[in-house]
C-alpha cells in the first residue's frame, strides 16, 4: 500500500545503511558551513565598552600624547608590534604565564572525583598567554566637524590568547573596568611627565 | 560485503573532503570575483583618506575589534575580535577618481571566509554612522 501511494518512505532491509549514508553526508556538508552571528552591529553592550575604554586628554598635542602612551605600554612590559602614528595607532603584545591556582585546584578535584567514579576526566588549564593591546589616539571633533587642537580621545582595548596544557587556545577581550581605569591613571601620569619634559 | 559499504563511503568522503588545497588558497566559491567585490565594497563621497581611515579604526573599535595593523600609505587596517569566535578583518581604502574613496573589506570567522553580504552591509552601515556619509554601491 505504502509503495503504491508513495507518501511514506518504503521500509527495505537496506534502509539502515541508507539512513547512515544520509547522516554521514549531512554531517560532512554541515562541517563546511558555519553560521556567523551578528558581528558588525553596534549593540548597547558595545557602546558601554566604548565608555570604559576611552578617555579624553586636553592640553597635549597628538605626537606628545601618543609618545606618552607608548611609554606607558613599555612601563607595563609590552613590546611594540606595529604603529602608524599618522593614524594614531599603536599595537603591542607580551607573553606571560597563565597558570592560575584556583583553576588548577579545580582541575585536580575534578580529576580525583572522576577517577574515583572510574571515568577520569582531565581538565586542561591555562599554561601561557599572549596579551595584546591596541591603542588609538584620535582628535576630538567639535560641533562644526572640525578637529579641536590639543584635545584627543585615547581608546585602548586589551585581548588575551591563552594556551592551555592540552595545546588548545582560547581568546577573549578583557572587560574589567578596573583594568582600564588603572591603565588610564598611568597614562595621565605619563602625560603629566611628558608635558613637564621629564 | 554489506558492512564494507559505510566504510568505503566514509573513506571516499574524507578523501574528497570539502575542497582541495588550491581551492582553499584561491578561496574558489560559487561566486565570481566581481560578485565578491561588489558586496565587499562601498564608495564614499569624500577625498579625505585620513578621515575615512580614522573612521574605520573607530568603527572597528566600537565593534569590539583590536587593531592589528594600520598603514596610511597603503590605506589598510587589519583587526581581530576575540568573542568565543575569532573574527579577522582587513579594510582597505583607495581613491576613486579625485573626490571619492573606495572602501573594501574582507573578513573571516575562525577558519572560514565570511561570504554573507548581510555582514558586510552591517559593517558599512556602522561605518556610515561614524563618517556621517552615505555609502554608495558600485565598483
Amino acid at each position: 500500500m505504502r509503495e503504491k501511494y508513495g507518501i511514506l518512505p518504503t521500509i527495505r532491509p537496506d534502509s539502515k545503511v541508507r539512513n547512515l549514508a544520509t547522516l554521514l553526508i549531512a554531517l560532512l556538508l554541515a562541517g563546511c558551513v558555519t553560521t556567523p552571528p551578528d558581528i558588525f552591529v553596534v549593540t548597547s553592550e558595545l557602546q558601554q565598552k566604548r565608555q570604559i575604554e576611552t578617555r579624553r586628554y586636553e592640553g597635549i598635542n597628538e605626537a606628545d600624547l601618543i609618545t606618552a602612551c607608548a611609554n606607558v605600554l613599555q612601563d607595563l612590559g609590552f613590546n611594540l608590534e606595529n604603529s602608524e602614528t599618522k593614524l594614531g595607532v599603536i599595537t603591542a603584545s607580551k607573553e606571560r604565564d597563565a597558570t592560575h591556582g584556583g583553576e588548577i585546584a579545580g582541575a585536580i578535584v575534578v580529576g580525583i572525583l572522576t577517577t574515583l567514579v572510574g571515568a577520569p576526566i582531565i581538565i586542561p588549564t591555562g599554561r601561557d598567554q599572549t596579551i595584546r593591546v591596541a591603542l588609538v589616539v584620535r582628535p576630538v571633533i567639535d560641533s562644526n566637524g572640525k578637529a579641536m587642537t590639543d584635545n584627543h580621545f585615547v581608546r585602548v582595548t586589551f585581548q588575551r590568547l591563552v594556551r592551555r596544557t592540552d595545546n588548545t587556545v582560547f581568546g577573549e577581550t578583557l572587560n574589567d573596568p578596573k583594568l582600564y581605569q588603572d591603565f588610564f591613571e598611568k597614562v595621565s601620569k605619563s602625560v603629566f611627565l611628558e608635558a613637564q619634559k621629564i | 560485503m554489506k558492512p564494507l559499504f559505510p566504510v568505503i563511503l566514509v573513506c571516499a568522503s574524507l578523501l574528497s573532503g570539502c575542497a582541495t588545497t588550491n581551492q582553499r588558497v584561491l578561496d574558489l566559491g560559487d561566486e565570481t570575483q566581481l560578485q565578491k567585490r561588489s558586496y565587499q565594497s562601498r564608495i564614499f563621497e569624500t577625498a579625505d583618506k585620513e578621515k575615512v581611515l580614522r573612521a574605520i579604526i573607530s568603527t572597528l573599535q566600537d565593534l569590539g575589534f583590536v587593531i592589528d595593523r594600520a598603514d596610511f600609505m597603503l590605506g589598510s587596517i587589519s583587526a581581530t575580535k576575540q568573542d568565543r569566535n575569532q573574527i579577522r578583518i582587513t579594510v582597505s581604502v583607495r581613491p576613486k577618481g579625485s573626490d571619492r574613496m573606495l572602501v573594501r573589506a574582507n573578513a573571516q570567522l575562525n577558519i572560514s571566509p565570511i561570504e554573507d553580504p548581510k555582514q558586510y552591509q552591517d559593517f558599512f552601515s556602522s561605518l556610515e554612522k561614524s563618517l556621517f556619509l552615505t555609502a554608495h554601491a558600485g565598483e
